[in-house]
């Protein structure tokens, strides 16, 4: 790891870690100067929130609870845009959309793939943390 | 007020205070982050209950809620949040999905102030949060200033009300209801408004109302209200009408207002400003602004009007004697009586008389009081100078009544003088001078009386100032001095005393008494003016004794009040001792009219006088009304008859009458009795014949200066030249003729 090399510069350079360039562009223009750690600590965020929902997620999805698989779906929607794990905050979007709507179609192919999704962006995280192409 | 209270919308706080509540860690980091950097300082929240513990822990400016969270929900979290206490307005933005139409309604429903779409744009965030702060401020400000003008109105017991036209009654604020005395639930319709009026004025108000709506005029109208706990309140109503788009009347917004306390003070200050306040009569400002309307009224109905000026006489004393207290009684009791002369009116008017009709100028009759003793009696239509008088009488009489005040029984009169419009001014200003001047004139003629302006009148006010300056002067300058005029026993042809009159030598030239003795009575120099006589004639009486063995008396006028004096015996005992002449070469002469006038107080000092030997004349005898009974018993020695019955004498047959039966009068008490004023050998035979051997007047001798009486006595008297010499014995033989059995006439000397 070149731990002497700020994270959001790797990122940069790095890019497609399986998480959209733009908007950790974006994060990066909150800290320009990497001087509060600010990727770091919101990819470690996404980590800690994650590592909360997914055993949530897997619980509700047994039990049929549709609302609490909703909520999971909205907060992961919403945070996973932000570090741009595009696909995740997508699946997200439309597990939440046919939720709201009540609608009668089997979500599990759609949580599968959320579930895909979210440990690739893990898995992006966590080598993007670890300073691995 | 406050100036801190009035910070204005856009003087936000340095770093607005916000609380995140958001379930995602993520965005919470991020969202804060991106205000961090924006200038506002963050409190986070991870759930709904924290949310509102924290907010239990004291307040931010701004709330940002995330609307979806596991347990307490945004929607949940922002319903309650809006009942703790201080967040009934605290403003709420409420994040949401971009395509949660359903969430966006929900927001608003739970209390939320706005919502706000999720977006990684901060910059939005921040600047709809700014809004929102601002918006925050323009609230509380307005609801502060609402409270504000609430108070306002409360203090001013004043409230709102709107009228829409066909709609029904008026609306009233609840301070409006106040007003009224009603509470924030009650309503008030417009008959029971109506019904809190009295009677009489409720088809007034009903008029002006359909007259204001009539014409789309502004409404502005004071009524008197008894409210429902029977408080007499007047309310001002006051109204502007509200049009619509077309210019039709649609309605009125105005505001009622309890405006009982500041009408009361009004009256109170209008009442000060126009009433004395010892009498409650009108005062001097009051009193001309009526006298104004009067001549107004008087100019153009063509009548006349009548001012009359009313001068208590001897109020001063009063004041002096038996204090101010008392004076004030008296003046009070006076302005009773005054008031009973006149259709005395206590209306104040300031304003349109014109509106009461063309007769309306009779309320402006009234008694008033100009200032101290002086009172004003305005009558504003009189047909002739006869009304006035009429009335000038009315009040002299009722002064005669006795006034009691301090406990004692006081006798006040008043002099009047009365000045017409036209005639004897054309202004307020110009009748007020010659009503003065009318009035002194009065005073001048003995005070108790009433006198009617006369141009003659008028000159002699700034002669009459100087007139009595200068009078101040003449003692110590040695202006005055004394003639005299024999007292001549006709049979015996000789000199039995004389009279002492004063004389002023003003720059040279002689005042006539006429001219100077009246002004010295009313100012009072007359006083002086009598005690310097008595000296100067002791001093006389001295010289006289000296030159030619002068013994008789040297008589000298006092006018009435001299012998009020306690120390006038001592007075006339210094003045003789002084010169070493006996006390009765001092004879005082006090008239009839004098005498009786003050009887009571001077009786005292007659029987002081006659005890040390000074002889008592009562002269002008026959002019004025005396008692008889009380001449009986006075200690005089002489009556001398009025010059008016002598002049008649041989004329009229009635003169001669008057003269018979005073000189009979006089017999019967065993008073000496002189005639004055005769002026010729006719007089003189009728007064000797009649039964009068001392007499005074031309015939014998006019008034003159002491050394000319000397020479006079040297070449008339003694040499026997005159041609009056000699006759007093022809009629005593014609007498002896007519009366065969009067053999000696002499045997009965009179005196």
């Amino acid at each position: 790891m070149m731990t002497n090399e700020p994270l959001s510069a790797h990122a940069a350079a790095h890019g497609l870690a399986g998480l959209d360039a733009d908007a950790l562009a974006r994060l990066k223009e909150l800290d320009p100067k990497g001087e509060n750690k600010l990727l770091e600590r919101v990819l470690r965020a996404f980590q800690t929130s994650a590592a909360r929902l997914a055993p949530q997620l897997e619980t509700a999805r047994l039990g049929n609870d549709r609302a609490t698989v909703r909520l999971v779906a909205h907060t992961l929607k919403s945070s996973s845009a932000s570090i741009g794990a595009l696909e995740l905050s997508q699946v997200c979007a439309q597990v939440e959309g046919l939720i709201r709507a009540e609608s009668a179609d089997n979500l599990d192919p759609l949580l599968d793939r959320l579930r895909h999704a979210l440990d690739a962006a893990l898995n992006a995280i966590q080598r993007l943390l670890d300073g691995r192409p | 007020m406050n100036a801190r209270s009035d910070t204005t919308a856009d003087d936000l706080p340095e770093q607005p205070r916000v609380l995140l509540v958001d379930d995602d860690e993520v965005n919470l980091l991020l969202t804060s982050i991106a205000l961090r950097e924006r200038g506002f300082a963050i409190t986070e929240a991870t759930s709904g209950e924290l949310a509102l513990a924290a907010l239990a822990g004291g307040l931010p400016d701004v709330v940002v809620l995330d609307a979806l969270m596991p347990g307490l929900d945004g929607f949940e979290t922002c319903r309650e949040l809006r009942v703790l206490p201080g967040c009934e307005s605290l403003p709420v933005l409420m994040l949401t999905g971009l395509d949660d139409d359903a969430s966006i309604t929900r927001a608003y429903e739970a209390g939320a102030t706005d919502f706000f779409v999720k977006s990684t744009q901060w910059s939005l965030l921040a600047g709809r949060l700014r809004y929102l702060l601002r918006a925050a401020r323009v609230r509380a400000e307005l609801e502060r200033s609402k409270s504000r003008l609430a108070r306002a109105q409360d203090l001013a017991r004043m409230g709102s009300f709107d009228w829409k036209r066909g709609v029904g009654g008026p609306v009233f604020s609840v301070e409006g209801l106040r007003v009224f005395g009603l509470s924030p639930s009650d309503t008030l319709a417009f008959r029971p408004l109506l019904r809190m009026l009295p009677p009489d004025d409720r088809s007034g108000l009903i008029a002006v109302l359909h007259e204001v709506i009539r014409h789309s005029t502004v409404l502005a109208t004071d009524v008197p209200a008894t409210l429902r706990d029977g408080r007499q309140r007047i309310v001002h109503v006051e109204a502007e009408p509200e049009f619509n788009e077309l210019g039709v009347l649609v309605g009125y917004s105005g505001i009622v207002q309890d405006v009982t306390d500041r009408r009361l003070a009004e009256d109170k200050i209008r009442h000060l400003a126009n009433f004395d306040t010892l009498t409650g009569l009108p005062n001097r400002r009051q009193l001309i602004w009526r006298a104004e309307r009067a001549l107004e009224h008087g100019r153009r109905l063509n009548h006349q009007v009548a001012l009359l000026l009313i001068d208590l006489d001897r109020f001063k004393i009063i004041n002096d004697t038996l204090g101010h207290g008392a004076g004030d009684e008296l003046l009070m009791e006076v302005a009773r009586r005054l008031r009973s002369c006149v259709r005395h009116s206590d209306q104040v008017m300031e304003s349109t008389i014109e509106s009461m009709g063309s007769r309306s100028h009779r309320t402006l009759e009234a008694v008033g009081r100009l200032g101290g003793d002086e009172f004003v009696a305005l009558l504003p239509e009189v047909v002739d100078e006869r009304d006035a008088e009429r009335v000038a009488q009315r009040i002299l009489e009722l002064m005669r009544e006795p006034i009691f005040v301090g406990g004692q029984e006081c006798f006040v009169t008043a002099s009047v003088g009365i000045a017409l419009f036209p005639r004897d001014g054309t202004s307020v200003a110009d009748l007020m001078r010659n009503s003065d001047v009318a009035m002194y004139s009065a005073k001048g003629a003995g005070r108790n009386a009433a006198s009617t302006y006369r141009p003659a009148l008028a000159g002699q006010g700034r002669e009459k100032l100087e007139l009595e300056s200068a009078l101040h002067k003449a003692i110590e300058r040695d202006e005055l001095v004394l003639f005299y005029q024999p007292k001549i026993d006709v049979r015996g042809a000789k000199m039995v005393g004389a009279e002492a009159l004063m004389r002023w030598r003003r720059n040279g030239v002689l005042v006539p008494p006429g001219d100077f003795i009246p002004l010295a009575e009313e100012t009072g120099l007359i006083v002086p003016l009598s005690e310097w006589a008595i000296r100067e004639a002791a001093r006389q009486a001295r010289i006289w004794q000296d030159n030619f063995g002068f013994a008789d008396s040297i008589a000298v006028n006092l006018p009435s009040r001299l012998f009020e004096r306690t120390d006038l015996v001592e007075y006339i005992h210094n003045a003789v001792t002084t010169y070493g002449v006996p006390h009765h070469a001092i004879e005082l002469e006090i008239t009839e009219t004098g005498l009786m006038k003050d009887l009571q107080n001077v009786i005292p000092s007659l029987h002081r006088l006659n005890e040390i030997g000074v002889e008592i004349s009562i002269d002008d005898f026959g002019t004025g009304y005396s008692s008889l009974a009380y001449l009986t018993a006075l200690p005089i020695s002489e009556l001398k008859i009025d010059r008016s019955f002598i002049r008649d004498l041989g004329m009229t047959p009635q003169s001669s009458a008057v003269v018979t039966a005073i000189i009979a009068l006089a017999r019967s008490l065993g008073l000496r009795v002189v005639a004055e004023g005769v002026e010729n050998l006719r007089q003189m035979e009728v007064l000797h014949r009649l039964g009068c051997g001392v007499m005074q007047g031309f015939l014998f001798s006019k008034p003159q200066p002491p050394e000319d009486i000397e020479t006079w006595l040297q070449q008339t008297i003694l040499p026997r030249k005159a041609p009056w010499i000699g006759k007093a014995d022809e009629a005593d033989m014609a007498e002896v003729l007519r009366f065969p059995d009067v053999r000696d006439p002499r045997a009965k000397p009179i005196g």
